[in-house]
């Protein structure tokens, strides 16, 4: 009952995986048979700017995205965990932008951050605010992406949500027995037990991240004004479908994935373990 | 005193949970409106609460301007082989994991989460030359190919973990009385696994509903596209267009919508 599930994981994973590995170092155009060029697709990335755009625009992106949207569904998670009236309503609420469709969610941002009729503009020229022309203005592009994609924050809210409530009551009731206050019980209690929990949001949201700025950005900005919003996966998309470059493509997608490797040590090295207390 | 401090405390919580609803849904209400409002009218100077009058011949009028219904048909043929599919094959996995020795189970989960935390943006590419060599391209097969593996390993995750809680004396009876594996799964697993089946069901559904880098990629022609690259078409249009967009957003999102208020409890409200 195994096989027909490791069957498709081998074809649809484990297979296309290989040949991302082995066309990285090969030139194809789809028609012609590969041919092994050893290192020469990294080569030639290292000499185009684009390459470097690409990469550091995701970075920042990343950088960004990850510890915002964590500390947000964190905060969240906090406040919406205690069982209180309706709080089933406001958890619905804010799961609630995580299942629009993306396209749907992208076409939606594009309106409200339209500079002269989107009604975030209009919201901030009625109280009197500067109003930046986000999407079309290069300085404000890539933030307006981030602070879009922070409302689908439902997944990692969820997880945090399960890990707040698998916390013992007694450990709350012993602390409050010994005259903790609320500060020192999320220092000292909450916080701790809950690190493994965190630490698996933060991975998802790392790695999600990465490709997550492909739609959003495809639709609301085609990774512009100026390529201020071009990221990793538009890049891959292009080289490969709309160029053809299929071998420079896939060495494209291993630096995207050694740097998410490298991403997710650094995590590991500043966390000290994988977020159990006990481990050293 | 400490009966007022704490119905102050409750106050300020509904006021601020209530303030952060409001945040999250507002975009959504202001959508609805703006769907409604007269085409080609200048963009409003101000929000609007309410279109004067309401337009509702834009959904019409969509439907007119682009082959909607037929992307409309393509996303539900899609779904339709798809949901089942997965649920059979990430079932079956679940199942077949939560029976097997402790050992042998842990190695293959495992394998799952590894499988999950592969990049999707590493797969475009290779998946583009498997399916071409399997001529699959630009037909649905390729957006329903997934499926063929339980779409998500987290589904078959979900599958086992249901499983895992029925004790096994229930399935040691039913292999006394004859029942083989897939009987065993079909009339003692099954019937069990009820609300784990549903929310598979529906995240599987929101999943391939909202594909939307699947059929870019693999998608040729316009009449097989569907809703959400459909959707890309409409980009184009200009600010005195947006009441049209808004609309064929609204399109695409409400099956979601009225699917998630169904089943909201399976997310959000049974923690």
């Amino acid at each position: 009952m195994l096989l027909p599930f490791l069957f498709g994981a081998a074809v649809l994973i484990i297979v296309p995986g290989g040949i991302t590995l082995s066309l990285a170092f090969a030139q194809y155009d789809g028609l012609a048979p590969p041919r092994w060029v050893g290192l020469h697709n990294f080569r030639s990335l290292f000499v185009d700017p684009l390459t470097f755009i690409a990469i550091s625009n995701t970075s920042l992106f990343v950088a960004l995205t990850v510890p915002l949207r964590v500390l947000a569904a964190l905060v969240l998670a906090l406040l919406l965990h205690r069982p209180a009236r309706g709080v089933g309503i406001y958890r619905a609420a804010v799961y609630l932008p995580t299942i629009i469709p993306g396209v749907a969610y992208a076409l939606i941002w594009l309106w409200v951050l339209n500079p002269v009729s989107g009604p975030l503009n209009l919201v901030l020229a009625a109280l009197g605010m500067p109003t930046p022309a986000w999407l079309a203005e290069s300085r404000t592009a890539l933030p307006a992406l981030v602070a879009a994609g922070l409302f689908q924050l439902g997944e990692s809210f969820v997880v945090l949500l399960a890990g707040l409530h698998a916390i013992p009551r007694d450990y709350y009731q012993a602390a409050l027995i010994d005259g903790a206050d609320r500060r020192q019980i999320l220092r000292t209690i909450t916080l701790p037990l809950l690190a493994p929990w965190l630490m698996l949001v933060v991975m998802r949201e790392l790695i999600v991240s990465v490709q997550s700025s492909f739609t959003p950005a495809l639709l609301m900005t085609g990774g512009g004004p100026y390529y201020a919003t071009l990221f990793l996966p538009q890049l891959i998309y292009e080289t490969a479908f709309d160029r053809f470059r299929f071998g420079d493509a896939a060495a494209l997608t291993l630096i995207t994935l050694l740097g998410l490797g490298l991403g997710l040590l650094l995590l590991h090295r500043a966390a000290g373990g994988w977020g159990y207390a006990d481990e050293t | 005193m400490p009966m007022k401090r704490s119905l102050l405390r409750a106050g300020g919580f509904h006021a601020l949970a209530g303030a952060i609803t409001l945040l999250f849904c507002v975009p959504f209400v202001w959508v609805l409106v703006v769907s409604l409002r007269q085409p080609g009218l200048a963009p409003p100077q101000q929000i609007e609460w309410l279109p004067n009058p309401a337009a509702w011949s834009n959904y019409p009028t969509i439907f007119a301007m682009l082959p909607l219904g037929n992307y409309l048909l393509n996303s539900l043929s899609v779904v339709l082989i798809s949901v089942p599919l997965t649920r059979l094959v990430a079932a079956w996995a679940g199942y077949a994991l939560a029976r097997l020795p402790e050992r042998a189970a842990l190695i293959l989960i495992a394998l799952a989460v590894g499988l999950r935390m592969v990049p999707a943006t590493s797969l475009w590419l290779p998946r583009f030359l498997l399916f071409s060599q399997a001529s699959l391209i630009d037909t649905f097969g390729a957006l329903i190919a997934p499926a063929l593996m339980g779409t998500s390993p987290f589904y078959v995750l979900l599958f086992y973990w249901a499983f895992r809680r029925i004790p096994a004396e229930i399935f040691e009876s039913g292999r006394l009385d004859g029942a083989g594996a897939f009987g065993g799964w079909a009339r003692l697993g099954m019937p069990l696994v009820g609300p784990t089946a549903v929310t598979v069901a529906v995240l599987c559904f929101v999943h391939y509903w909202s594909d939307f880098i699947n059929p870019l990629l693999y998608l040729k022609s316009d009449h097989n596209y569907t809703l959400a690259v459909g959707l890309r078409m409409l980009q184009q249009l200009d600010p005195t267009g947006w009441p049209l967009l808004m609309a064929a957003a609204v399109v695409m999102i409400m099956p979601v919508l009225a699917l998630f208020v169904l089943v909201q409890k399976a997310f959000v409200g049974r923690i």
